[in-house]
C-alpha cells in the first residue's frame, strides 16, 4: 500500500511548478556560481610577442621562470616591431620584446611579466658580456647558473586538500537546504491532510503507518534524486569551466553526500512528521519545528566550520551525533581527517538512531492525526492508539 | 432488523463498546444493515453516531465488540472494499480532481487502468467530467461535494458508510444524492448513513437506527417502529382559532403546535370524539385527522432529555 502513497507524495510534487521554478533556480544559481568563480581563480596566462633571433633565448627564460611561479605564458613569433606593437595596442599581446632591445608595453604593463622579462634579458646580457669579455661558456655557466632561493612557507600550500575543502563546503551547504527544505516538506505534508481533513477518508483504507512511509520515501526519493542532479549540473560544470584539479575526489564527496542525505532524512523526516502531525494550522507548523530548526541550523554552522578545522573536537564529537553527523562526516571524510572506526561508528549511530525512532514517531503521528488543534505529546503516548 | 446470521449479506456491528477517557461513546452498540437496504442512522449530536461508523470503517478501535461483513470479522483486507465518507469532508485541495479518485481508487486495491476507468466514470456519473483535471479547491462547494461523493464510490465499494452526507446540500444535490444511494442499495449494496434530518431519513429508509447515548434505543422498519408506539395522536386544526385553543383541552397533550391548532396526544380513555366536539365549539373545524406518528415524534418520544 505504501509505494502507492509515496508514488503519488513523489509525482505530486515533480508536477508542481513551483517546485520546478525553485530547481530550475536552484541550477542556475549554483552553474552561475561555478562559472564565475572560475573566472576569478583562473591562473594567471599571459601572451607574450617576440621579435628577431636575439629574442628568442629571453623568451625562452621567461616562459621557464613564470611556470615556477605557476603563471602561463604564451610566445607569439612576430615578424618585425611594427607587428609587435600593432598586437600590444590591440590587446593581443601583453608585452613584446623587440631584437632582444626593447620591451614594449601598453599604459599600464603587467608588473609580473615585465619584472619576468627584464630579469631574463638583464642574464642574457650579463651572460653574452661575461663571454666576450673572455670566460670560457663553462665559466659562465657556473657564475650564472644559480639554483633559486629556497621558498619556506610557513603553511605549506596542499592544493588537493584546498580543493577538497570547498567541494566540502558546498556539499555541506547543498545537504543543508536539502535536510531542511524537504523535512519541511513532510511537515507541511502532514499538516495538509490533517487541515483539509482528506486524513479521515485515507485512514478508511491505508494504516498510519503505511501513510507515514510512504510520504517519507516519496519525499526522500524525490530529495534524493534532486540532491543528485544538483550534483551532477555542479561537477559537469566545473569539469567544462576546469575548476576542479582531483574530479575524482569531487565525486567521492557527491556520494559521501548523497549517503550522509538519506541517513540524515530518514532521521529528521521521522522528526519533521510528528511536528507536523500535532497541529491542525500550517501556521502553527513554526512553533512545533523550532526545535528541529535550531538542531539543523546549529548542525549547519558546525558542518561549516568543520571545512577548515575538520579535527576540531567539536566537529569529531559532531560527527557522531545522529542530528549533526549528516552535516559534519561528509566533510571529515573528504578532508581525509576521520578515522575508519569513526566513519563506521557515525553510520551505525545514526541509522540506529533513526531505526529507534521511527517507532515512536509513528506512533505519536497515528496517535494525532485524528486529534485536532495543538496535540500534547506526552498526553498522545499516554493515551492508546485511535 | 434481524440478528447477524453467520453468512448474511449484512454489514453487522456487534456489541461495540468505546470510551473516550471516562466518557462512554459507545455502550453495547449492535445493529446491522442488509444488502439493499438504506438504513438512517439518527440520534441526537454526541450520540455516538461518528464514532461508531469510525469504528466500522476501522478508522477508530473500538475497546470490545466487532464488526462483520458477510458474517466474518472485518479486516484490513476487507474494509478495502467499504466506501466512507467522513462527516468532515475532505479532499487534497491541490490535487487534481481525476488524479485524486485515482488514487484513492488504487489504494482501495484497484489496478491503475481499473482506477483510471472508474474515476473517469465517476465524474461522468456525477456531472463534473469537465472538471476532471482542475485542482479541488478551485471547484464550487456543490461540485467540492460530488467529488467528494465520487470519492466514496470510486472502487465500487460492497458496503457504503456515510456521516452527515445530506448536510449542507442544496434541494437539487439532495435529489441527486438520494437517487445515487437508492441506486446504490438498489444494486445490493448495505447502505448507512447518519442525518439530522428525520424528515429525509422518513422519505428515503425504510429501516432507521436510533442512539443516544452510546446506546441504541430503536431499530428495524420505521412502519414497524410506528406500529409499536403506543401513542394515539390527532390532527386537529380550526380555521382562525390560533394555537392557543388546545391549551384549553382536557385530556391531551400537545406534541406539536401547527398555526390553527396543532398534533396532541391522546391521553389513556379520551376518545377521539372528545378533541372532535371541542373543536367544533372552538370554530369552523378545517382538518381533524388521526396520525401516525412521524420519525421526529418517534424520536422525541425515545430520546427525551
Amino acid at each position: 500500500m505504501w509505494p502507492i502513497v509515496a508514488r503519488r507524495e513523489f509525482v505530486e510534487r515533480v508536477r508542481d511548478r513551483g517546485f520546478q521554478v525553485s530547481t530550475a533556480i536552484t541550477l542556475l544559481l549554483l552553474t552561475g556560481i561555478v562559472v564565475i568563480s572560475a573566472l576569478f581563480n583562473r591562473p594567471t596566462t599571459f601572451d607574450l610577442a617576440v621579435v628577431g633571433e636575439a629574442s628568442e633565448p629571453i623568451a625562452r627564460d621567461v616562459v621557464a621562470a613564470a611556470k615556477a611561479l605557476a603563471i602561463g605564458v604564451d610566445v607569439h613569433e612576430l615578424a618585425d616591431a611594427a607587428r609587435a606593437r600593432r598586437a600590444v595596442d590591440a590587446g593581443d599581446a601583453d608585452a613584446a620584446i623587440v631584437d632582444a632591445q626593447r620591451i614594449v608595453v601598453r599604459a599600464s604593463p603587467p608588473a609580473q611579466l615585465v619584472g619576468l622579462i627584464q630579469a631574463a634579458s638583464l642574464r642574457d646580457r650579463s651572460e653574452r658580456a661575461l663571454v666576450s669579455s673572455g670566460l670560457s661558456e663553462q665559466q659562465v655557466d657556473r657564475a650564472l647558473l644559480q639554483a633559486p632561493l629556497p621558498i619556506e612557507a610557513l603553511e605549506p600550500v596542499d592544493a588537493r586538500r584546498r580543493e577538497a575543502a570547498s567541494v566540502a563546503f558546498v556539499g555541506v551547504l547543498v545537504l543543508y537546504g536539502q535536510l531542511f527544505a524537504y523535512g519541511y516538506w513532510v511537515a507541511s505534508g502532514v499538516v495538509e491532510e490533517k487541515s483539509s481533513r482528506v486524513v479521515e477518508v485515507l485512514l478508511a483504507t491505508v494504516r498510519p503507518s503505511h501513510l507515514l512511509r510512504g510520504k517519507v520515501f516519496g519525499i526522500g526519493l524525490l530529495g534524493l534524486a534532486q540532491l543528485l542532479l544538483i550534483g551532477v549540473v555542479g561537477f559537469v560544470t566545473a569539469q567544462a569551466v576546469g575548476t576542479l584539479q582531483f574530479p575524482s575526489e569531487a565525486i567521492a564527496t557527491l556520494g559521501l553526500v548523497l549517503v550522509w542525505f538519506v541517513l540524515g532524512f530518514f532521521f529528521y523526516a521521522s522528526l519533521f512528521a510528528v511536528a507536523g502531525s500535532i497541529v491542525t494550522r500550517q501556521e502553527d507548523l513554526q512553533t512545533t519545528m523550532t526545535p528541529l530548526t535550531i538542531l539543523i541550523v546549529a548542525s549547519f554552522f558546525i558542518g561549516i566550520s568543520a571545512t577548515s578545522s575538520p579535527d576540531s573536537t567539536l566537529a569529531v564529537l559532531a560527527s557522531l551525533l545522529p542530528f549533526s553527523s549528516p552535516l559534519v562526516m561528509p566533510t571529515r571524510i573528504a578532508l581525509g581527517d576521520a578515522t575508519w572506526w569513526e566513519i563506521v561508528a557515525s553510520i551505525v549511530i545514526s541509522a540506529g538512531a533513526t531505526a529507534a525512532l521511527i517507532p515512536l514517531a509513528t506512533k505519536i503521528y497515528s496517535r494525532a492525526l485524528l486529534r485536532s488543534g495543538r496535540v500534547r505529546i506526552r498526553q498522545v503516548l499516554r493515551g492508546r492508539e485511535a | 432488523m434481524s440478528d447477524p446470521v453467520a453468512g448474511a449479506r449484512a454489514l453487522d456491528l456487534v456489541g461495540l463498546d468505546r470510551r473516550f477517557g471516562d466518557v462512554v461513546a459507545l455502550d453495547g452498540v449492535t445493529f446491522s444493515v442488509e444488502a439493499g437496504q438504506m438504513v438512517g442512522f439518527v440520534g441526537p449530536n454526541g450520540a455516538g453516531k461518528t464514532t461508531a461508523m469510525r469504528i466500522a470503517l476501522g478508522v477508530l478501535r473500538q475497546d470490545a465488540g466487532e464488526v462483520r461483513w458477510l458474517g466474518r470479522p472485518v479486516d484490513a483486507e476487507t474494509r478495502r472494499r467499504f466506501g466512507y465518507m467522513p462527516e468532515e469532508r475532505g479532499l487534497y485541495p491541490k490535487m487534481r480532481v481525476l488524479d485524486q479518485l485515482v488514487y484513492l481508487a488504487r489504494l482501495h486495491g484497484l489496478s491503475r487502468g481499473d482506477a483510471r476507468a472508474q474515476a473517469a466514470a465517476m465524474v461522468e456519473e456525477l456531472g463534473v467530467a469537465d472538471r476532471g483535471h482542475d485542482r479541488a479547491e478551485s471547484l464550487s462547494l456543490g461540485n467540492q461535494q460530488r467529488v467528494q461523493l465520487a470519492a466514496a464510490l470510486v472502487h465500487r465499494p460492497e458496503v457504503l458508510v456515510l456521516d452527515e452526507p445530506f448536510s449542507g446540500l442544496d434541494p437539487v444535490g439532495v435529489d441527486v444524492l438520494s437517487a445515487m444511494l437508492r441506486g446504490q442499495a438498489d444494486a445490493g449494496v448495505p447502505v448507512v448513513f447518519s442525518s439530522h434530518q428525520l424528515d429525509l431519513v422518513e422519505r428515503l429508509c425504510e429501516s432507521v437506527v436510533m442512539i443516544d447515548r452510546g446506546r441504541v434505543v430503536a431499530s428495524g422498519r420505521i412502519d414497524d417502529l410506528r406500529a409499536a408506539d403506543p401513542r394515539r395522536l390527532v390532527r386537529v386544526e380550526v380555521s382562525g382559532a390560533g394555537d392557543r385553543w388546545l391549551e384549553h383541552v382536557t385530556g391531551v397533550r400537545i406534541t406539536e403546535p401547527l398555526p390553527d391548532g396543532g398534533i396532541v396526544e391522546l391521553a389513556d380513555g379520551v376518545l377521539q370524539s372528545h378533541v372532535l366536539d371541542e373543536a367544533r365549539g372552538v370554530g369552523s373545524v378545517r382538518h381533524f385527522s388521526v396520525v401516525q406518528p412521524s420519525l421526529s415524534e418517534i424520536f422525541r418520544r425515545l430520546v427525551t432529555r
